[in-house]
């Protein structure tokens, strides 16, 4: 890889990371749990960068929290509002089409 | 109770100072760090906190993830930084040397107060004018940015646009000024080391005449010498680097030895005994024009000044 490209990917990586927390808070997770589900799906995100983004997503509505203390330790759970099911199709939308534009462009590459 | 998380978190607490929901993110970092711990090392204690703190991050910069990173200075004004300071320090930089020049104190509403001053007061007050027309500017373009107006600031064209200054390029008229300075400065200095100064009416070795005393002679002729010695570094340079600073530093130190001119008193200075008119018609030329050379000079280094920053922008 480009020494360059880890300064994209890191870019890259701001929004994919939104859409994926909106994609996986359909069931409620806790922070931990989410940074190990992650990293088993072969992603790794620092946990200093998704507690804050998961604050920000709260802050706008678009998921809402609540602490269990059922157990020893407490925890935070997360889970997704109906409007950040609304800003998730949007932004996957936004994705897919972007992908698509993409995949012309290297499709028509091939053919030049 | 774990030593090293509760001091942890008190650090990141102290970077996230004035939040209102700092204790929530403490408790969820704190949370976070435990679980980790006893998940991967098989139980919370003092050695694999420090593990999971180690890969958590420095305090500072996961604070720094919570805060909103809003500008002080929104981008678009930033060029405005250096351009108005540039500015405001022109003008302060003009009323210093008039104050010096006529030992007059000035007051610009609601601005700038310059005190009557010496050469060398001024020297050090010069660097500290600067830090407070910086200081000026950026608490207006912060004020601008906080507002959230849209808001377009004016900036004066000049007849030279001092934000395109082109740095001219190599041309045989450029070789000729370097051979012209060179020979000016060798000159001067082949007078300097023969009569100890280069204020002279006649150059025969036995019957010159000095125009000063030999003191002031000596100080206004290295001063000179100075001047032209920092011109002719400065074409020469200019033949292998095009960076600004080889004019800003030219500038500065010429601004420095001009200001060493008032240090000598014109009266005193002058060898034979004049009439007072003349002491006065003299002292008068003299300042009007080392201050017009002040003001040229000033025009230069704020024109440096201004591509500097720009290339500091650039990056």
């Amino acid at each position: 890889m480009e020494p360059e490209a880890g300064h994209f990917e890191t870019e890259m990586n701001r929004g994919f990371l939104q859409i994926m927390v909106l994609a996986m808070l359909e069931k409620d997770m806790y922070g931990y749990a989410m940074v190990r589900t992650i990293g088993e799906l072969g992603y790794q995100v620092e946990e200093n960068t998704l507690y804050p983004l998961l604050r920000r997503l709260e802050k706008n509505g678009w998921v809402k929290s609540k602490w269990d203390i059922s157990e020893d330790r407490p925890r935070k759970f997360y889970g997704i509002t109906e409007s950040g099911r609304r800003l998730r199709a949007g932004l996957l939308d936004i994705w897919n089409k972007q992908d698509q534009i993409l995949r012309n462009i290297l499709k028509e590459k091939r053919h030049v | 109770m774990f030593r090293k998380l509760e001091a942890y978190l008190e650090e990141i607490s102290h970077f996230l100072s004035g939040r209102e929901e700092r204790e929530e993110i403490l408790s969820e970092i704190r949370s976070h760090i435990l679980e980790k711990a006893e998940q991967e090392f098989g139980a919370a204690g003092d050695e694999s906190i420090a593990k999971v703190i180690a890969s958590y991050g420095p305090a500072r910069r996961v604070a720094e993830k919570y805060l909103d990173g809003r500008p002080i200075i929104a981008p678009a004004f930033k060029r405005y930084l250096f351009r108005y300071t540039a500015l405001l320090f022109a003008f302060h930089f003009a009323f210093t040397v008039a104050a010096v020049a006529f030992k007059k104190s000035f007051l610009v509403f609601p601005l700038l107060y310059i005190p009557s001053m010496g050469a060398f007061e001024a020297l050090g007050y010069l660097p500290m004018a600067f830090l407070f027309d910086l200081g000026v500017v950026t608490l207006i373009l912060y004020l601008i940015t906080q507002s959230k107006k849209e808001v377009r600031l004016p900036w004066p064209r000049f007849s030279v646009d001092l934000d395109e200054a082109k740095v001219p390029k190599r041309t045989i008229g450029r070789i000729f000024g370097l051979a012209a300075m060179t020979a000016l400065t060798g000159a001067a200095i082949f007078l300097y080391i023969r009569y100890q100064t280069v204020f002279l009416i006649n150059l025969h070795p036995t019957e010159y005449k000095p125009i000063f005393t030999p003191e002031a002679g000596r100080w206004y002729s290295l001063i000179l010498i100075g001047l032209w010695a920092l011109g002719t570094i400065r074409l020469a340079l200019k033949f292998v680097t095009t960076s600004p600073w080889v004019d800003a530093v030219k500038s500065g130190l010429s601004l420095v030895l001009l200001g060493l001119v008032f240090r000598q008193p014109v009266d005193a200075a002058l060898a034979g005994r004049p009439s007072d008119n003349f002491v006065f018609w003299l002292q008068l030329n003299l300042t009007i024009v080392v201050l017009i050379i002040c003001i040229v000079v000033a025009v230069d280094l704020v024109k440096a000044a201004v591509r500097i920053g720009r290339k500091q922008l650039a990056k």
